[in-house]
């Protein structure tokens, strides 16, 4: 593959502090990310805990790829598209809710706790709104703390028994 | 079981083969069996050791006219794989078999020794000619079962002749367990489930509905979802994977889990997203030839969940 | 692989809160970047400069800029780079300033953030092929759905352009609601005298072809690329016969509702709308027609002079191919009856719509241009209207203003005054809204010229006392309640999208707000554009509008299609989805989930059935890509090795 090229340092840690929580947010392109741009235009302060990564939309957000960022070290994971009846490609957040209720209501058998996964609709007017929604779930995932979902040491031995054998 | 051998023989006519079960000398128990002429009909048996999910085998068999012999549960995944257009109704001659519940025969055989002799009745189970309590050493999918009669067939053979069993056992108490911990504590559970993961894929082989097989994302780098490591965090994104991707498509059978060589209780996450989807859409895979996939269409009216 | 990274300052409103310095140097450690720099202004010439001079020093063959959105100068910064000799798509943008500088205000965490962003954009470039456009031929002609003015509009300019145009319009005649008013304001110039030599006008335009009495039942393609089935609706009637004698109609035995004149007086089962309808044809409505219901009468066809009678006509079915369309579907009146109850819900005679009142005013109009009680045919002396009747009226669902009811109540004021000397008219309003060009003036004409009474408030309720009614409402003025006995009530009804407009919305896929209206793709910048390439709204099927603001919007949006249909081809985003065919299980759960219909079937040489995407209606959301269970399907530029970097990127 091409990753002979140079630089390997690309793997260092870039975060300071241990006990800050990440947060990761896919956002459509066309109603969400400009409704983003647009909390930005008005300068509206918000937590800076939240890194965004753009979709087309909300429809191209596997449930997988959520618990991918939650396995890659997220604390958190939000998901924004459209307004239902207002998805630039017709129908991809219909299709979007159906997935994230479901990814929703399946995380704490994950062992994620549901409140660090949101999803909502945000316009591109509403710019308000999306600095309120970043507050509200930085607010809402900080007091749970680091999730360390996968890679750390397993909390309790690993002798103990749980299977059925 | 001559009706069986009859309704077989019978199907034979019009299929190139049918899939049953015949006795396996090494153990007794019952093995999944193509049977393509009257006389190797003869073989096929159902007994409580035919535990094996034979719709596995539909997807690889989509040109040809088959039979296939299911079990209640089994019948549900032809169903499912005809919802999937996985499988030709038209094409698949199913030979519905009354079920009392089929055994858990690691189980049985760890306690009582490989191959050891099973007699069961349906009512009572004879392990090494003694008489054994039949209940516990169900297949944990048997103890809740809601499918026992297939819901579709063209020929049906053989009644049941015990009511439902309980949910009761070992298997049982785990899930009541899982269902009671807190998401942190199912965190290290799982972590400690998936550090016995050998990455085998036997859960993906024995699952009807994994019927990608052989381009299955579980081992690509395009894309790039889990590593090539053995450890418990590709083990994990495996089941995310299995479980993201048998969402509305799993009918609960129970395979993959009997098929773990490791034993991790793989049914336990199916199992929730069953009763997630069911709680948001009122829906049961393979319960409803008509029905399309609930992930691949959508309700503006009915689905209101999030906030709005 | 070689990446060069860009860090914008914005002058200050990137580097005041992010060290842009610290991101370029940070930047510099992360795989493949050979050069990082951080620019004043990178959106400027001599910034662009910079880029482009850099590209070249370094034989960089990737970009990343980190600026502003990509949706403020994404298009900017990809004309730099081709400058530079670099593919358009090996350019990324990381927004530092709206989604980090701006709204941060400790450096190190805006800083800190600035570095991970440009980790994952670095990352996602990383992962980026070069693309190419595509190229689809364009069909040069245009589709105008509606036949009201803003449709004329729209055909005869495109026409006029030398464009054919078909135009769609559903009633036996165009004209829409323009046709129905007597005068219009602000300058009271007569609405037919007006409308009608652009109605023929049209109708033999060479380039235009009208179809009445149709309707568009389905519409597949996409911009340049539409095709279209039109159903046109048996009228019993030979288009090309009938000589508009209206014989048959004078004849005809069967009664019907007479829609035109909005319900006053009767029509007939044949008819035509109004005497200047275009085309003039005859149309019959078989549910009303005795022929149809009780199977015999044959009146009509016996005495048509030109044989153009056909009870046995059927619906026709066509298909067309357009490069373009234009939605001037329109409006009509907002249902009031069911919403107020305390105006009588429609069980007053006397209770009329201002649709109805223009009727009245018409001298071509049912009552011939007289002002007249319906109940009692008298002539009222006292006339109330009600503004805001279904228009900014939060308690019956429609909060939004009708644009118009201020005007035409001053007009039609104006007009009672020149029908009825004695008369006198009160108008109950919210506010008075005349901020068009020359509206004001009308305005102020009702009140002083006409002498209408304006009282400021909102009506309670409408009661009959003996051969009246009685007009209970609140003068906010001066904070009292008023009681107006009256002969005639004239409700200044809202708008409301036309019937079925959500329905052909979801035909054209697309999108239309709660009221049905259809919803413009930017309601600033884009306002006659719609969420799907190539179709085009003009006047109220977008929202309440005026007839000049829906000649100027029909205008525009010619002028969008003429734009479209001179070209002889278009450029497609290559930012589609792409199928691995050696991997496909052809489940084809792809096609299910498309919205574009764009993923088809395909036999390969080796047996197997695989999906294809049809790149030119593809328009990249990327459902396939998370409905394939292999995932063989991937949208290029958000491939899931894209984004997983990216995650991981930012996580890190």
């Amino acid at each position: 593959m091409a990753d002979a090229g140079k630089g390997h340092a690309c793997g260092v840690r870039r975060r300071g502090r241990d006990d800050e929580i990440k947060l990761v947010g896919f956002l459509c392109n066309w109603c969400s990310y400009a409704g983003a741009d647009m909390a930005g235009t008005s300068r509206l302060a918000q937590p800076a805990a939240l890194r965004i990564v753009r979709v087309p939309c909300s429809g191209r957000v596997d449930p997988l790829l959520v618990m991918k960022a939650f396995q890659e070290g997220a604390d958190g994971v939000l998901v924004s598209g459209c307004h239902p009846g207002d998805c630039h490609y017709n129908e991809g957040n219909y299709y979007a809710r159906r997935r994230l209720e479901l990814l929703k209501r399946m995380l704490p058998y994950y062992g994620v706790e549901p409140e660090r996964f949101h999803y909502t609709w945000v316009s591109a007017s509403e710019g308000g709104r999306w600095a309120e929604v970043v507050a509200e779930f930085t607010a809402a995932v900080e007091p749970l703390g680091k999730l360390h979902y996968a890679g750390g040491a397993p909390a309790a031995a690993a002798g103990e028994e749980d299977g059925d054998g | 079981m001559d009706e069986l051998v009859k309704a077989i023989t019978a199907a034979l006519e019009d299929c190139e083969l049918v899939l049953g079960w015949a006795r396996d000398p090494a153990t007794g128990a019952g093995r999944p069996e193509r049977f393509t002429s009257a006389g190797q009909a003869q073989e096929a048996i159902f007994d409580a050791t035919c535990v094996h999910n034979l719709a596995v085998h539909l997807p690889r068999l989509k040109q040809r006219r088959v039979g296939i012999v299911v079990k209640g549960c089994d019948a549900r995944s032809v169903v499912e794989l005809v919802v999937e257009r996985e499988v030709e109704r038209e094409r698949v001659q199913v030979i519905g078999v009354g079920c009392d519940g089929v055994l858990d025969l690691k189980r049985i055989w760890r306690r009582h020794g490989y191959g050891v002799a099973i007699e069961d009745d349906g009512e009572t189970l004879l392990v090494d000619g003694s008489e054994v309590e039949r209940q516990p050493l169900l297949q944990h999918k048997c103890r809740h079962c809601l499918d026992a009669d297939p819901s579709i067939y063209d020929v049906v053979v053989g009644g049941r002749t015990a009511e439902g069993p309980e949910p009761r056992g070992e298997r049982q108490e785990l899930a009541e367990r899982f269902r009671e911990m807190t998401p942190s504590q199912r965190r290290d559970f799982w972590r400690r489930q998936f550090a016995r993961c050998i990455r085998c894929y036997a859960c993906r082989e024995a699952c009807p509905m994994c019927f990608c097989r052989d381009v299955c994302i579980m081992q690509t780098q395009v894309p790039h979802w889990a590593g090539g490591e053995v450890n418990p965090k590709e083990a994990e994104m495996i089941q995310l994977i299995r479980v993201g991707h048998l969402a509305g498509r799993c009918t609960g059978c129970g395979e993959c889990e009997r098929a773990c060589p490791v034993e991790i209780p793989l049914m336990l996450l199916m199992e929730e997203q069953n009763r997630a989807l069911e709680e948001m859409l009122d829906y049961r895979a393979g319960t409803d030839i008509e029905a399309r996939p609930p992930l691949l269409t959508f309700d503006p009216d009915r689905d209101l969940w999030g906030d709005e | 692989m070689r990446i060069g990274v860009f860090v914008c300052q914005c002058g200050t409103n990137i580097a005041a809160t992010v060290d842009t310095e610290a991101v370029a140097e940070a930047a510099m450690s992360m795989r493949d970047v050979y050069h990082a720099e951080s620019i004043q202004y990178s959106c400027s010439d001599p910034g662009q400069r910079q880029v482009i001079a850099a590209a070249h020093q370094h034989r960089l063959d990737r970009v990343v800029i980190a600026a502003c959105s990509p949706r403020m100068h994404e298009t900017t910064f990809q004309r730099a780079v081709i400058q530079a000799g670099i593919n358009p798509f090996m350019l990324e943008m990381v927004n530092i300033r709206e989604q980090c500088s701006w709204i941060h205000e400790d450096r190190e965490v805006a800083t800190t953030k600035a570095i991970d962003l440009v980790a994952a954009g670095v990352a996602r470039v990383r992962g980026q092929v070069p693309l190419k456009r595509g190229r689809v031929p364009v069909v040069g002609e245009a589709l105008v759905v509606g036949g009201g003015i803003a449709g004329i509009q729209a055909a005869l300019d495109i026409a006029d352009a030398g464009m054919p145009v078909t135009l769609v319009e559903r009633e036996p005649t165009i004209g829409g609601n323009m046709a129905r008013l007597d005068k219009t304001f602000p300058t009271l110039d007569c609405s037919s005298c007006i409308l009608t030599p652009r109605m023929v006008e049209l109708k033999h335009h060479e380039n235009i072809r009208l179809m009445v009495s149709s309707e568009v039942t389905a519409v597949r393609g996409y911009i340049g690329n539409f095709e279209v089935d039109i159903r046109k609706k048996a009228t019993c009637v030979d288009e090309e016969k009938c000589t508009g004698c209206r014989i048959c109609e004078e004849k005809c035995p069967s009664r019907a509702p007479d829609e035109f004149n909005a319900g006053v007086g009767e029509s007939k089962a044949i008819s035509i709308a109004f005497p200047q309808a275009v085309p003039l044809v005859a149309a019959l409505r078989k549910e009303h027609c005795r022929q149809f219901i009780k199977g015999k009468c044959g009146v009509c066809k016996k005495v048509c002079p030109a044989d153009a009678v056909d009870y046995e006509q059927e619906d026709e079915l066509h298909t067309e191919k357009f490069g373009a369309i234009i939605v001037a579907t329109g409006y009509r009146l907002f249902d009031w009856e069911g919403a107020y109850p305390d105006y009588g819900g429609g069980l007053y005679p006397d209770v009329i719509t201002s649709l109805q009142y223009e009727r009245m005013l018409s001298a071509s109009g049912p009552t011939g241009g007289h002002i007249v009680r319906p109940s009692d045919g008298r002539e009222p002396r006292d006339i109330v209207f009600l503004s805001c009747v279904g228009s900014r009226a939060e308690s019956v669902g429609r909060p939004f203003c009708c644009n118009v009811g201020c005007m035409y109540i001053a007009k039609q004021a104006i007009q009672t005054r020149e029908h009825l000397p004695d008369s006198r008219c009160y108008v109950f309003y919210m506010d008075v809204r005349a901020c068009g060009k020359g509206y004001e003036e009308v305005y102020r004409r009702a009140q002083v010229e006409a002498g209408a009474v304006y009282l400021r408030g909102r009506v309670g309720k409408i009661y009959p006392r003996g051969d009246k009614l009685v007009v209970m409402g609140t003068d906010t003025l001066i904070g009292d309640q008023v009681e107006i006995e009256t002969d005639l009530v004239v409700l200044a009804v809202g708008f409301a999208a036309a019937e079925g407009a959500g329905e052909l919305a979801r035909r054209l896929n697309i999108a239309y707000d709660g009221y049905q209206f259809f919803t413009e793709s930017h309601p600033k910048l884009r306002p006659v554009e719609t969420t799907t390439g190539g179709i085009f709204l003009a006047g109220a099927c977008q929202g309440p509008k005026d007839i000049p603001a829906s000649v100027a919007q029909a205008s525009a949006a010619a002028a969008k299609a003429i734009r479209l249909l001179s070209r002889e081809d278009l450029e497609t985003s290559p930012m589609v989805a792409e199928v691995n065919h050696m991997r496909c299980i052809g489940c084809f759960k792809c096609a299910e989930v498309c919205p574009y219909n764009a993923i088809e079937k395909q036999k390969l040489h080796d047996g197997r059935t695989v999906a294809v995407i049809i790149e030119s209606l593809c328009q990249g959301c990327g459902l396939c890509n998370v409905a394939c269970p292999p995932q063989v399907i991937s949208l290029r530029g958000y491939t899931d090795n894209q984004l997983i970097s990216e995650v991981v990127e930012v996580l890190r």
